[in-house]
């Protein structure tokens, strides 16, 4: 299910809107979601964000309802640098987050194996700090394979 | 079995809000609980709770300020892993507040 054409390795980008923006783009350029996706995620990010404190390590999983969605997939990137994202928990504090999983679900209900799947990645510390130093997509392929169920 | 119903809320209403919902329904079946659980936006957590048919909201997501009927539980811990155990011991404390008043 993992598709390589939306693993980006070390992404440049200042901002969590950039990154938002260069993962949406790659997952409406294979219409897995709407042209209203992009703009649906940020808002929700603005919102109501998405960081998640992992220990020490920080990730994101920016996302939004399903109306956007034409097919669910997990978009992810590793950044060259840490970019600030908010946190879930509490809005106003910002997170150094070093990969973000950008997801598109369809119907939640069909796919809580995927996001029970999903959860066990991002509680998975040493899992994580394994993508963020991965150095190529068949390796991160392999490192989320638990997704492909 | 004892049955209790759950407002899952998290901001868009269905990804964070799934995962909790599963994995305490999960973790309750193990203690002989059995959790249903409906999935909710924040904006829609106290309106859905003033109808009466849930027993606790568990959130991940912040809740808005509002007089809300039933406990509300912070979940952000139970999604990340860390603060799994203080998560849990605050539902069964909740739970066996309900059932000492029923």
């Amino acid at each position: 299910m993992l598709d390589l054409d939306l693993v980006v390795l070390h992404m440049e980008a200042e901002t969590s809107n950039e990154i938002i923006q260069n993962l949406g783009a790659l997952m409406f350029s294979k219409g897995y979601v709407k042209d209203s996706y992009i703009e649906a995620v940020l808002e929700r990010e603005r919102n109501l964000p998405t960081g998640l404190p992992i220990g020490d390590f920080c990730v994101a999983i920016p996302h939004t309802d399903s109306g956007h969605v034409n097919q669910s997939n997990i978009a992810i990137t590793t950044l060259k640098k840490p970019s600030i994202f908010h946190s879930m928990v509490n809005p106003e504090e910002k997170l150094n987050v070093e990969v973000v999983f950008l997801l598109a679900v369809k119907d939640p209900n069909l796919q809580i194996q995927l996001l029970k799947n999903l959860m066990s990645v991002f509680q998975n510390k040493e899992l994580l700090i394994k993508v963020r130093d991965a150095s190529s997509k068949e390796e991160i392929s392999e490192l989320l394979s638990c997704l492909d169920q | 079995m004892r049955k209790f119903n759950v407002l899952s809320v998290c901001g868009s209403g269905t990804v964070t809000s799934s995962m909790i919902a599963e994995k305490l329904k999960e973790a309750m079946e193990e203690q002989g609980i059995k959790i249903t659980a409906t999935e909710a936006k924040p904006t829609e957590a106290l309106q859905l709770s003033e109808g009466g048919n849930y027993d606790f909201i568990t959130h991940t997501s912040p809740l808005p300020k509002g007089n809300y009927p039933v406990p509300t539980i912070d979940a952000v811990g139970f999604l990340t892993g860390f603060g799994e155990d203080e998560f849990l011991d605050e539902v069964m404390r909740v739970i066996k507040e309900i059932e000492s008043k029923s």
